[in-house]
């Protein structure tokens, strides 16, 4: 399959504001490929999480398409699934809950959906906590949930905006392994945000570098090393030389 | 979700016009009420201007039922602000006080204001002193529990940064705890102003010879409940009056303080 | 003094020092009852007590303290389950649908500010002196509060749990019934409890007004046969239920928003 699972085309977003239009987003066109593991790098706040906004559908953009799956967006669906930064785990739901919630409002059975977030409950390493409530959890087992969320709905294509921002590094380090684990094991198209340059290349197929606001491609590099990745590796640390020079150095 | 502004400000203007003309007809036109238990609009407009000069039936006019009832109600709040708040810091504060002031006060707190009224006319008669001491007890006790609360909010770090500064205990309590309370203290403020409020109006209706409260109670026994009704819209909109001029006051005060805090 | 307020005060200790003051306080109430002049009027702990338990064989008026309670419970009971559930229906709905919220909510806000006991004299005009008059009263105060909470519950929804929603496939219906609703139970439980709270404050004012049973009663009847036992009789036992009720509330709270922190 050479498809193309996203296909942005001239992706423009301006944002009304009351002091006039913010553009935020500027002639963005980008491919990606089925199972490959996209980064979108860059500094900020400004523009990525926009950009993930439009891909999933809860943004219009204002020019330009999007289309993933051969099918143009215009609004939230199933076929795309998002782990955002802030924790957005239902807290009124159990892990358990959580992970089904996809399959649930979309009227699969509940033996099918059940067995469905079992498996990747376990995927992601929770076995034994399907009946906790998110605010029993440590923010790292949190965004387990999320992930595991994401994927029980079975996605055409994953969309993560900064999943492990809010994390301690040690807790960060262990995630970004685990999540490449699991992506190893069940692969999908995962476009992944992050403004952490070695997080970016211990995940990436592809690595976007994103200019500051309005933000817009700035440099693509491809990423051929084997995973698991070193942090240390002579050619991880070039490579993470070479790309922090290209970034904007305004944070 | 949708950030609109909401542009349907011309159904509500429908649906008070509407529910205006229903009444109306209803009650003028078509007369299905009588006017003992549901007045039209229009008679309720009329006895209101009326009553705003006319003594009659109970010997004041609608602005000096209010001035009484205001002067009460205010007085007894004022001081259920005065004696709870700094009560409320003091508990919350000291740990002795706490242990043993709070237990007489857990004992009081359950008892809805407006039941102390009898015991107060027997104790002070009839008059001022009985009604200002109910609502005084009614708008104390949110007084205490809000500044308490607030006091308990205050966060140990910041205690921590005052005594590696090398505040004094009073130094802490004044520039750390205190403003970090204010936001609920004036939470209960105005929790205090509802109560007060609400004390008052029963508190005349039980033993008075002024007041709102007792005008409305005076107008059921002769039947006008046009006075009735321009008695509750006049309780209600001092009430809305009062909680938004202290709104007002609260932005004032608690701007820089983080309200989530 | 590292952590001034989370350093737990041990129960014993709790316990003794409540014990201590409540003990103060009942010895100085007596004190100032037996050698002053407040004693004409005011009666002392001992007394109030002891009638307290007189009362529960020997009816005042026409029941015993526990009637009283009964028949006052059961007008806060009809007035707060009718006044709580239109609350909740009609927050809900102001809060979600925006043609509710622009139809009610100004009407709403006309209604809001006056407190219920001022309904009290037209609600004698129209439902007469029996029942109906007094879970009217009651309806309204549980009313407002709820509708309050409900309504703001709905409007306090985080938009990115229902984005999150939207992005697994739910769909309008969905969003409401599944994110929207669980979230604000919370708040609505808020409300819930000062409801019971201002419907129990709500009866004894109805019933002080105009009743011929219920704690209210008896409190008024004490006022107007010059007994301050019995007045202080029935404040101990408003006081009691006010105290009982906010436990219950509280209980079942806990058991119903575990996930909540509130609940905790």
């Amino acid at each position: 399959m050479t498809e193309n699972m996203i296909n942005c085309t001239n992706m423009e977003k301006t944002f009304e504001t009351s002091r006039g239009p913010v553009p935020v987003i500027s002639d963005v066109t980008l491919q990606v490929q089925e199972n490959e593991f996209l980064v979108l790098f860059g500094p900020g706040q400004c523009g990525k999480s926009t950009m993930i906004n439009c891909m999933s559908g809860l943004e219009p953009v204002t020019g330009g398409s999007v289309e993933v799956n051969g099918k143009r967006v215009s609004a939230p669906g199933a076929d795309r699934g998002v782990v955002y930064q802030k924790i957005t785990l239902f807290p009124w739901l159990t892990v358990m809950g959580n992970v089904e919630y996809g399959p649930k409002v979309r009227g699969i059975s509940k033996k099918e959906r059940r067995e469905r977030a079992q498996h990747y409950i376990d995927l992601v390493g929770l076995n034994g906590f399907e009946q906790s409530y998110p605010n029993q959890l440590s923010g790292g087992m949190q965004q387990r949930v999320g992930i595991a969320r994401a994927y029980c709905n079975e996605p055409a294509v994953l969309f993560m905006d900064e999943p492990f921002g809010h994390l301690d590094a040690q807790t960060r380090y262990l995630m970004q392994e685990d999540l490449m684990k699991i992506w190893e094991k069940e692969k999908r198209t995962i476009v992944f945000v992050t403004n952490n340059i070695e997080e970016a290349i211990y995940l990436a197929d592809r690595i976007v570098v994103m200019t500051n606001c309005p933000t817009h491609i700035k440099k693509e590099y491809r990423i051929r090393l084997p995973r698991p990745r070193d942090y240390v590796d002579p050619k991880f640390l070039q490579l993470r030389e070479e790309i922090s020079a290209v970034v904007d150095k305004a944070l | 979700m949708k950030k609109k502004k909401s542009n349907l400000w011309w159904v509500s203007v429908l649906s008070i016009a509407g529910f205006i003309t229903i009444w109306w007809v209803c009650c003028d036109v078509l007369k299905l009420t009588s006017s003992a238990s549901l007045p039209g609009p229009i008679t309720i407009f009329k006895s209101f201007v009326n009553k705003m000069s006319s003594t009659a039936p109970d010997g004041a006019t609608l602005p000096g039922h209010m001035l009484s009832s205001l002067q009460i109600a205010l007085g007894g709040w004022g001081m259920g602000i005065v004696i709870g708040t700094p009560l409320g810091i003091i508990m919350a504060w000291y740990k002795k006080a706490d242990l043993f002031v709070r237990p007489i006060f857990d004992l009081v707190r359950p008892v809805p204001g407006l039941a102390w009224i009898p015991l107060m006319i027997l104790l002070f008669g009839i008059g001022l002193i009985p009604k200002i001491v109910t609502v005084f007890l009614s708008a104390f006790v949110p007084c205490v529990l809000n500044s308490y609360a607030g006091i308990r909010q205050t966060k140990d770090v910041h205690l921590w940064v005052g005594q590696t500064f090398g505040a004094s205990d009073l130094q802490m309590l004044f520039h750390i705890a205190i403003p970090t309370a204010l936001p609920l203290i004036m939470t209960g403020i105005r929790v205090a102003l509802g109560s007060a409020w609400t004390c008052i109006v029963a508190a005349e209706m039980l033993a008075s010879t002024k007041g709102l409260g007792y005008m409305i109670q005076q107008a059921r026994g002769i039947y006008r409940s046009d006075i009735i009704i321009c008695g509750m819209l006049s309780i209600g909109a001092l009430g809305a009056l009062f909680t938004w001029i202290l709104t007002k006051i609260e932005n004032r005060i608690v701007k820089g303080v983080r309200k989530d805090a | 003094m590292l952590n001034r307020f989370h350093r737990k005060a041990k129960g014993y200790e709790k316990i003794f020092c409540a014990a201590i003051s409540i003990f103060l306080f009942l010895c100085i109430w007596q004190a100032v009852v037996s050698f002053t002049k407040v004693g004409l009027v005011l009666t002392g702990p001992v007394q109030t007590l002891s009638a307290l338990f007189r009362s529960i064989v020997q009816p005042i008026g026409t029941h015993t303290i526990e009637g009283h309670i009964l028949w006052s419970l059961s007008r806060v009971l009809v007035g707060f389950l009718l006044g709580s559930t239109v609350g909740i229906i009609l927050g809900i709905l102001m809060g979600w649908f925006r043609v509710v919220e622009a139809i009610f909510r100004p009407l709403y806000e006309i209604i809001r500010p006056i407190p219920p006991i001022a309904w009290i004299p037209l609600s004698i005009l129209w439902f007469g002196l029996g029942e109906p008059s007094k879970y009217f009263l009651i309806f309204i105060s549980a009313f407002c509060i709820v509708t309050t909470n409900a309504y703001a519950g709905v409007k306090a929804v985080d938009p990115e749990l229902m984005g999150a929603a939207r992005m697994l496939g739910a769909n309008n219906r969905q969003v409401f019934s599944t994110v929207v609703l669980p979230s604000c139970v919370p708040h609505i439980f808020a409300g819930l409890q000062i409801a019971v709270g201002a419907s129990w404050g709500c009866v004894v004012a109805a019933e002080m007004i105009r009743a011929s049973e219920g704690v209210g009663w008896v409190i008024v009847k004490g006022q107007e046969g010059n007994s301050t036992v019995q007045i202080l009789v029935g404040i101990v036992a408003i006081g009691i239920v006010g105290f009982v009720l906010a436990v219950i509330m509280r209980a079942v709270e806990a058991r119903l928003c575990k996930w909540s922190v509130r609940g905790k």
